[in-house]
């Protein structure tokens, strides 16, 4: 396989797909240095599929996100040659004018922060309802009516009542309930929920999480779900994407990752986690740390932290191999398997780093 | 981030000076403000006259600015630069030496507020805002206006006691907050003295308040004085400072225009220099921590 | 929020309470006392002032003359003006309302003008303009109330002839005007010293209000709105502002004291007759009760002014009025 071949990932649910992210690559530029967060990284989201991307803080999976609806800030950008397809338009290039209509309307985001994400000084139902004031064009009476509504379908109780308050007098499971109204305003084809539960008590998580797979499928919206907790992933994703240092470094349905991880750092990540049931004496950690964004190394990024590299992967960068049905990998095990059966302490710990 | 000051580190002057003459303003600022400092030293030495001098005052009173007078003659015949020159002098002195009244009342008042905390800072605090509800030129005005023909020590001196309110509420403030910090808690387990810890550890944490403070201080003094001397209770005749110019032309403000103007521009000048240093500073600050 | 009034009431009566007895002590620390400074006064003779001593009790022991000088302080009793030959209280009655006239045109002016002009700078931040408008704020901001006020009088009243010199009326034709005339003499006069003490209050301002809409700008409520597909200036306008505004209502009560020392200066210049202009004439005269009964005046409006918009913060602040 060359290095220019990079495979096509099909979505199972259509042919064709609500949002195409073709070679995105967001750098930010910061006088000298250029930070690479986002360096090459394409992938399809199909109508009504639920699409999770894993990785974790510092491998770009929020700098995705926030460039779909272009939200980067200087010295942010996106660079040239990057395409977001979605609704025959190409998001990268559309006039600001063009882009603010997409936003909170075809496609809306909700952030982990439900603390602070809401105004303290307008009710909750004010600016779920500005939603609709923006896009729909209807009268103010209208658009409180519509947001009520919208809080109901997010099961808080008494939502006429509750719309009138004021963020602060809201837990916080309550407040992302009001921001996943929020974001449900206008039926959007695709939410983007980054870290929906992460700043959550873990009862809190889990009903919430039950609640975006609920209404997803009542409306058929698509996700795309940002998170660095593999249980969130399992609990709510079909398709997977893994981001390291920048890139998609494996894809494939969720079943699938689970049961036979590809690449080694996805397999790190599932050793990682703890599990119930599982005799350890220690939480497997992968040693190391992920490389600064301002310089990734020559070769596969993960090369120095992985037990089975050798002198291809530090000669070239790894493409993307299809290594399964819908299944594709950023690994030069690939076509080596048999070196899987040689693991070697990594070179970070051979070369006296300390475990992360 | 607090730093204990009491252990060796680089030097933060160094790391602040270097911040703040990154920027173009404060450097343009810093060599105005030089200039005139200058101009107030060497004022005996540059100013061509004698100010107060009243040569003729039948015939060289009231003169326009001329090649002779280049910012004219007062009504008393006086050579109006060489006021303004000295007026520089008189005017940063007071500013500078009132502020250090200041800051030593403000600093003792707030530091001993805060680390005393409970009732005596309570009290402390509300004798604070008694103070900062009277309007300081109103205070001063009533000070003054008590012991007429007052000397510029005296003047120094209540000018000074009467502004070290909101420095010693951020002092305060301060140290509120850096009494809990762990290195102090340390320096208590070795068994410093309240004193010792009052000094040397918390103390130069405040630096950096203190200094904008300061700056910004010397500038709030001279417009003050200026006001002070307008009003005719401020520096005492014949006394050149930038106020008094302007009382002196103030009677015939469109005929000795130049009265008006000239010690104003000056004023302008080096308070503008002197807040924008100081902003620049607190902008320093902020910037390396 | 009735508790929080309450607690601020008890704190304002709190600081009057000082200001008297600051106010006492300066009068007895003075060299003298209030009747010695007359001295210069020929029309007052010994006798005179020796019945003023008395009836003020200034031969009695200090304590007595504080609770005297307290309960007087409590029935409205500010002493007696030698230059104008009445109570304090009436010469500042009369002129408190020029006073508060000036004071509430600057105020709501030039909150207006520094909050728009705030808007203007961060929409633009980084321009020129932005810049500009930075450098003229910092300009009026170092400028001695006086000068400005003397540099106004030179150039429209002099040089460009468009204003009157001064005073608050046309001294020889007001009371021949018809009403429209009479207000319009009135407007005439009036207009530089509130425009002077407007642009000098403004500066302040509007630095205050476009730094608290900076320190408003990175938070994540603002992403939300941008999430929404809000305008830049729709998301400067109805969410920043708001949030931002709160730190500048609590700037009004901070004003205060800044407005009434603009106003000394001003009304000296343009003779406008307030309470600055009797303050003024009291310490060229050596009228030291009228300038005590100023400063306590003053003192009162300040924390008056300063208690009112603590309730309009705790008002505004949907999280202070809950609780």
């Amino acid at each position: 396989m060359t290095a220019a071949g990079e495979a096509m990932t099909g979505s199972p649910a259509s042919p064709i797909p609500l949002v195409s992210v073709k070679d995105l690559r967001t750098w930010f530029h910061m006088g000298s240095a250029v930070a690479r967060s986002v360096d090459g990284v394409s992938f399809d989201i199909g109508a009504g599929e639920t699409v999770g991307i894993v990785g974790e803080s510092g491998c770009g999976k929020s700098v995705t996100a926030l460039s779909i609806l272009r939200l980067i800030q200087p010295p942010g950008r996106i660079e040239p040659g990057s395409r977001i397809e979605f609704e025959g338009k190409d998001l990268v290039s559309l006039g600001d004018e063009e882009i603010r209509h997409i936003r909170g309307n075809r496609i809306s985001m909700i952030f982990q922060e439900p603390m602070s994400a809401l105004n303290p000084v307008f009710t909750v139902g004010d600016q779920v309802a500005e939603v609709a004031r923006i896009h729909g064009g209807v009268s103010r009476k209208e658009a409180w009516d519509r947001a009520v509504e919208s809080l109901a379908l997010t099961g808080i109780p008494a939502a006429g009542d509750r719309a009138k308050q004021y963020p602060h007098q809201l837990s916080g499971g309550m407040r992302q309930r009001v921001l996943i109204a929020m974001a449900l305003m206008m039926k959007p084809a695709l939410v983007i929920a980054d870290e929906p539960t992460t700043a959550l008590d873990v009862t809190i998580q889990a009903q919430i999480l039950d609640l975006l797979v609920d209404l997803q499928k009542k409306f058929g919206t698509s996700i795309l779900m940002i998170t660095h907790d593999l249980g969130v992933i399992a609990e709510t994703t079909s398709r997977v994407i893994v981001m390291y240092a920048g890139q998609v470094v494996e894809e494939a349905a969720v079943d699938e990752l689970f049961s036979k991880p590809h690449h080694p750092y996805t397999e790190g990540l599932m050793f990682a986690m703890p599990h119930i049931g599982r005799d350890l004496e220690r939480l497997n950690v992968i040693p190391g740390t992920v490389p600064a964004p301002t310089d990734w190394p020559h070769g596969c990024r993960f090369r120095d932290r992985c037990p089975y590299s050798w002198e291809l992967c530090e000669r070239e960068h790894p493409p993307l191999y299809q290594v399964g049905v819908a299944h594709t990998s950023r690994c030069h095990l690939a076509i080596e398997p048999e070196r899987r059966n040689h693991p070697h302490p990594p070179l970070v710990v051979s070369q006296g780093a300390a475990v992360a | 981030m607090p730093v204990d000051p009491a252990s060796p580190r680089q030097s933060p002057l160094g790391r602040i000076l270097r911040h703040l003459l990154e920027r173009p303003a404060p450097r343009l600022a810093l060599s105005i403000l030089t200039l005139i400092v200058l101009i107030g030293l060497l004022a005996p030495l540059i100013a061509p006259y004698d100010p107060a001098a009243q040569p003729d005052i039948v015939r060289m009173k009231d003169l326009p600015p001329s090649a002779a007078h280049p910012f004219g003659t007062d009504p008393y015949s006086r050579d109006v630069l060489s006021r303004v020159l000295y007026g520089a002098r008189l005017s940063l002195l007071i500013g500078l030496l009132a502020t250090v009244v200041s800051l030593t009342v403000g600093v003792a008042f707030g530091a001993i507020a805060g680390y005393a905390g409970g009732l005596i800072d309570t009290i402390m605090m509300r004798v604070l805002d008694a103070f900062l509800a009277i309007p300081r030129l109103l205070l001063l005005v009533a000070i003054l206006a008590a012991w007429p023909r007052l000397s510029i020590g005296a003047l120094i001196l209540f000018l000074g006691l009467t502004g070290w309110f909101g420095l010693s509420r951020i002092v305060r403030g301060q140290v509120l907050a850096l009494k809990h910090a762990e290195f102090v808690t340390a320096a208590r387990a070795l068994g410093a003295s309240r004193r010792r810890i009052l000094l040397r550890h918390l103390l130069p944490n405040l630096v950096s308040p203190i200094v904008v403070a300061a700056t910004l201080g010397v500038a709030h003094v001279i417009v003050l004085e200026a006001g002070l001397s307008y009003l005719g209770i401020g520096v005492p005749q014949p006394g050149a400072s930038w106020g008094n110019i302007i009382r002196d032309g103030s009677d015939q403000v469109a005929a000795l225009w130049w009265m008006s103007l000239f010690p104003g521009l000056m004023m302008v000048l080096t308070v503008m220099t002197l807040n924008v240093l100081g902003e620049s500073l607190r902008d320093a600050y902020d910037r390396s921590w | 929020m009735l508790r929080y009034a309450a607690e601020r009431l008890v704190q304002a009566a709190v600081i009057v309470a000082f200001v008297a007895a600051i106010s006492f002590a300066l009068i007895h620390l003075a060299p003298g006392d209030p009747f010695s400074a007359a001295v210069d006064n020929p029309n007052v003779s010994d006798a005179i002032r020796d019945r003023l001593r008395a009836q003020y009790g200034f031969d009695r022991p200090l304590p007595e003359q504080f609770g005297r000088y307290v309960s007087q302080l409590a029935r409205g009793e500010l002493g007696w003006s030698f230059s104008h030959d009445r109570p304090v209280r009436d010469v500042l009655a009369h002129a408190l309302p020029n006073t508060l006239l000036l004071m509430s045109i600057a105020l709501v002016g030039s909150f207006a003008l520094g909050i728009l002009i705030a808007f203007v700078q961060v929409s633009r931040r980084g321009s020129v303009t932005d810049h500009v408008l930075s450098g003229t704020s910092l300009l009026f901001l170092s400028m001695p109330d006086f000068w400005l006020a003397i540099l106004a009088l030179l150039t429209f009243t002099y040089w460009i002839p468009i204003f009157p010199v001064g005073g608050a009326v046309d001294p020889v034709m007001h009371e021949y005007m018809g009403l429209g005339g009479r207000i319009l003499d009135r407007v005439r006069h009036l207009v530089l010293p509130a425009l002077t003490l407007t642009l000098l209050a403004s500066a302040s301002v509007a630095r205050y209000q476009r730094a608290a809409l900076i320190d408003v700008l990175p938070a994540d409520y603002i992403r939300t709105a941008r999430l929404k597909g809000l305008t830049e200036r729709a998301i400067l306008r109805r969410h920043a502002l708001r949030n931002a505004l709160l730190p500048t209502i609590s700037l009004i009560g901070l004003s205060f004291p800044a407005l009434l020392t603009g106003a000394v200066f001003i009304e000296r210049v343009f003779a406008w007759p307030g309470m600055g202009y009797a303050v003024v004439n009291g310490i060229a005269s050596r009228d030291y009760p009228l300038v005590v009964g100023a400063v306590i005046l003053g003192s009162v409006m300040v924390t008056v002014g300063s208690f009112i918009a603590d309730m309009l913060y705790a008002r505004a602040d949907p999280r202070l009025r809950a609780g």
